[in-house]
């Protein structure tokens, strides 16, 4: 008998006419370390939630540790040996102090307090939350809330812990901690199911899952599976060593870090199946992205540029108690037609540089120009002001509230003061451009897309303002990879057509597609320019913002000796200095499938950590 | 709409812990001063007596080292509506019987509106220090335990006092997620060129406008009450029997203030009823 066992399985949520699980059999044993992939509504999380009952199946069965999970009797017993961390943090919060929130749990199970008192220390142990425990649960940050999700989860002394996408909306260093915690209860036997949209994030479970339209549709070892030319692994992207393996014209395997695969290449290198192209760098790189180097230096429509800040400050609540500096002495210029990337940890000012260049809030200290104006001048419009450069909040899809798609896209241009034929193009061309056709999408209740969708949406009904400029905050948070794609495409073309783009994100993938890099730190900006300078030379640890994957393996491979002269920051660019296709080509046959060998050997050893 | 800042992480109240005697008493017992001090309120209709009420308040907060001055703040914000209040008040009940003080024309005013005024502010002066005082020493989760305790009696009778303060301490909780929501979701709307309330007079049309940021927002706190719940039954929550995890220990000296704050209800209620027509 295995510890999770799904039998013909069939779930339904209510009021859907499709079922979310279709049939579906798995058996997970205890101990096990399972990553669930698959796009957004592939029944990810009704899978979670017929696990430890909150959701019954309609037919099949679900037993957990031999407990029939769709009988209410055993829910008690159910949920504390199968314990679930959500993806939204603070709404996994009960109580307004954090120690009483661990608590929640195990006093639910009517335990003796003692004992609550026990688990409760020992669960904020574990987390690290210790210092914090008298603290009201909303002034933690994101990281910390999450982290106190999952002390409430320890405190039932579970067997095993589920992830909803738990990892979706934390900052890199918080994530990399939430990670790290996971691979650490695993290696006490607590059983973990991790349900991520992060390809790199499953490449560290044992078992990979795939699911699709609710039925299982992969089930593999990590290299294994993403080693597979799996059809189904359309839309879910890759882990960056696969990528990487694959433009190299090798057989993919798993890296657990950057540094696992620097280290392969760095064999690679010393084997002289790999040829390294220090010299050649700053060429090469100019010609990888289509047009986006060229545009990058000052900005084509001549100096004149789309935002300034000049020594700007802002402090929340002032002259309160609660009063709060958020942002102090910022100064940079963006560009018209440029895309600028602001990056730092939650809470480093991002959101209130954004609010301040849509003039939703105005400056304390310093001053604003966007488009030349000030907002602070007293015959400035405010509104129009806003819509010229319109801000799109993070889940911007929280604040659709027409009925029907295309109403809501109208919202903005109506109160631009248009009507008629006008309006409705161009409701239909912001449509259009996000990928949600007029003729198809205009009369679609806006409840009943899927998350991604709604985010274009939301995103259409800005760009029907035919703005300037964009200012978006966190536009790709909480998406799956296609999902995340599209929206970066979006940047993209709206920047092509001559806008001008801000926005903030935790991927510094996605920072390295801007033409300019912002990094912040509680409020103060400690670096300003081209990705290429903040991820190469200019990069500083001290950050905590880390790189793109790519520049993370060329500094460890320099470190090995054997630099790559300027820092890549895409994969295909490091691939191309790491010797092109034709180059591995080149390599006779038979070396290559030696390296596959030597490599093999490698990664299991890895693999057996 | 100049700008727009929300309240999303501030807590509710004042508390701040001065280790005082006050603040180290059971949360039940700051209750019970808060009910009985509304018992003795509404039993006392005369200015004189809501004056001395509002000074044994004040004098509470001085042994609790809280400023009294701090409590009154809130009036300020409250201010413009008592003025309109009074001016109300002096224009309807001119030519009411009693000895004039001035006489205007048609509008006298009189000893005894003068004294409903006062008894207005007094009142509501002496509601706000009491509730700022309880909120300055009480923390938040203090306020639904300590509701849970005081009622705790009422269990023989098939009350449910723990499922009453786990919903207060839930409503709590609620206070910062909806306005934060209501936050991103005014920012989004007024990115897109919303403007609320203001265009013109037509009421159909006013309310029509409020539309944007009410609709979102009934979606969002329903959305994230079920999420709520979620979490909430995801940790085993049945509504059956429970342990809680925090109790209280009552201080030395604390059952005296109980037996106190009784014998100042009865002495507070008499003093009231018997005074009530005798004294201004």
């Amino acid at each position: 008998m295995s510890f999770i066992e799904f039998d013909s399985a069939v779930f339904s949520w209510p009021g859907s006419a499709t079922p979310a699980i279709r049939g579906l059999d798995l058996r997970i044993d205890e101990g096990e370390y399972v990553a669930i992939v698959g796009r957004n509504g592939s029944g990810k999380s009704s899978l979670l939630r017929l696990m430890n009952g909150l959701r019954h199946v309609d037919s099949g069965s679900v037993r957990v540790d031999g407990l029939d999970a769709s009988d209410p009797t055993h829910a008690r017993a159910l949920r504390s040996t199968l314990v679930l961390v959500f993806q939204s943090p603070p709404d996994q919060i009960v109580s307004t102090v954090v120690e009483e929130d661990v608590a929640f749990g195990p006093g639910n199970l009517a335990i003796g307090r003692e004992e609550i008192r026990r688990r409760v220390d020992e669960a904020l142990a574990v987390v690290g939350l210790e210092a914090e425990r008298r603290s009201p649960p909303h002034f933690l940050s994101a990281g910390q809330q999450q982290r106190l999700a999952v002390a409430g989860a320890l405190a039932m002394r579970p067997r095993c812990i589920a992830f909803d996408e738990a990892t979706a909306m934390l900052d890199p260093p918080s994530r990399r901690a939430m990670l790290d915690l996971m691979d650490r209860l695993n290696a006490e036997g607590v059983t973990i199911i991790h349900v991520t949209h992060d390809m790199a994030e499953a490449a560290r479970a044992r078992r990979v899952l795939v699911l699709d339209e609710g039925r299982l549709v992969g089930d593999a070892s990590p290299e294994a599976f993403f080693a597979g030319e799996n059809a189904s692994l359309a839309g879910f992207g890759l882990p960056p060593a696969v990528i990487l393996a694959r433009k190299l014209g090798f057989k993919p395997r798993i890296c657990e870090s950057p540094a696992g695969c620097a280290k392969l290449l760095a064999e690679g290198i010393e084997k002289g199946l790999l040829v390294p192209l220090p010299g050649d760098g700053p060429r090469l790189e100019a010609a990888r992205p289509a047009g986006e180097a060229d545009a990058s230096p000052p900005a084509p429509g001549g100096s004149d540029a789309a935002f300034s800040l000049e020594r700007l400050g802002y402090t929340y609540l002032r002259g309160t108690v609660n009063e709060r500096r958020a942002l102090s002495d910022i100064s940079f210029v963006v560009p018209k037609g440029s895309i600028v990337a602001l990056v730092g940890h939650t809470g480093s000012g991002k959101s209130t540089i954004l609010q301040l260049l849509n003039s939703l809030a105005l400056p304390s200290s310093g001053r604003v120009l966007s488009f030349g104006r000030d907002p602070r001048e007293a015959r400035t419009d405010l509104r129009a002001m806003r819509m010229r450069a319109p801000l799109a909040v993070q889940r911007p899809e929280s604040a659709l509230f027409e009925a029907y798609a295309a109403d809501d896209v109208a919202f903005g241009p109506k109160n631009q003061g248009l009507s008629g034929r006008a309006l409705v193009d161009r409701v239909k061309t912001a449509m259009d451009r996000v990928g949600l056709p007029y003729a198809g999408y205009r009369d679609r209740s806006s409840r009943s897309l899927s998350g991604g969708e709604r985010r274009r949406l939301a995103l259409a009904g800005v760009l029907a303002l035919e703005p300037e400029a964009l200012l978006l905050d966190e536009p790709t948070q909480a998406l799956d990879p296609a999902g995340k794609a599209t929206i970066m495409d979006l940047i993209k073309s709206f920047a092509t057509r001559g806008g001008t783009v801000v926005f903030s994100t935790h991927s510094m993938d996605e920072a390295a597609l801007a033409d300019k890099v912002a990094v912040l730190r509680g409020g103060e900006l400690l670096a300003f320019g081209a990705p290429a300078d903040i991820f190469g030379k200019g990069y500083n640890e001290s950050w905590g913002i880390g790189r793109p994957w790519a520049a993370e393996v060329a500094e460890i491979l320099a470190g090995l000796g054997h630099g790559l002269g300027e820092t890549p920051l895409a994969i295909e660019a490091l691939a191309r200095r790491l010797g092109s296709k034709t180059a591995a080509e080149a390599v006779d046959g038979a070396v290559a499938a030696s390296l596959d060998a030597a490599a093999t050997g490698a990664t299991g050893g890895e693999g057996s950590r | 709409m100049k700008t727009l800042e929300f309240f999303a992480n501030v807590s509710i109240g004042q508390y701040i812990d001065s280790g005082s005697f006050v603040h180290r008493l059971t949360p039940a017992t700051k209750f019970f001063g808060i009910v009985v001090f509304f018992i003795v309120m509404f039993a006392t209709t005369n200015v004189t007596g809501t004056i001395l009420l509002g000074l044994c308040v004040l004098a509470a907060a001085l042994f609790a080292r809280v400023n009294p001055l701090f409590l009154l703040r809130g009036i300020k914000p409250a201010l413009p509506f008592l003025i309109i209040l009074s001016i109300l008040t002096l224009v309807f009940q001119s030519g009411s019987a009693g000895p004039a003080l001035i006489s205007l024309g048609p509008l006298s005013i009189h000893v005894a509106t003068i004294l409903a005024l006062l008894l207005l502010f007094a009142r509501f002066a002496a509601v706000l220090a009491a509730i700022g005082l309880l909120t300055s020493v009480t923390a938040e989760q203090e306020i639904a335990h300590g509701i849970e305790d005081f009622l705790a009696p009422l269990g023989r009778f098939g009350f449910p006092s723990h499922e009453f303060s786990l919903m207060i301490s839930v409503a709590l909780r609620f206070v910062p997620i909806v306005t934060g929501e209501l936050e991103s979701i005014v920012k989004a709307q007024a990115s897109r060129g919303g403007d609320f309330g203001a265009s013109g007079i037509n009421p159909i049309r006013k309310a029509r406008s409020y539309l944007p940021l009410f609709v979102p927002l009934v979606v969002r706190t329903l959305e994230r009450a079920e999420l709520l719940v979620e979490a909430m039954e995801a940790r085993c929550y049945t509504g059956d029997e429970r342990t809680r995890y925090t109790i209280y220990e009552m201080i030395r000296g604390e059952a005296l203030v109980r037996l106190g704050l009784t014998l100042f209800m009865v002495a507070g209620v008499a003093f009231g009823l018997v005074f009530a027509k005798t004294l201004p």
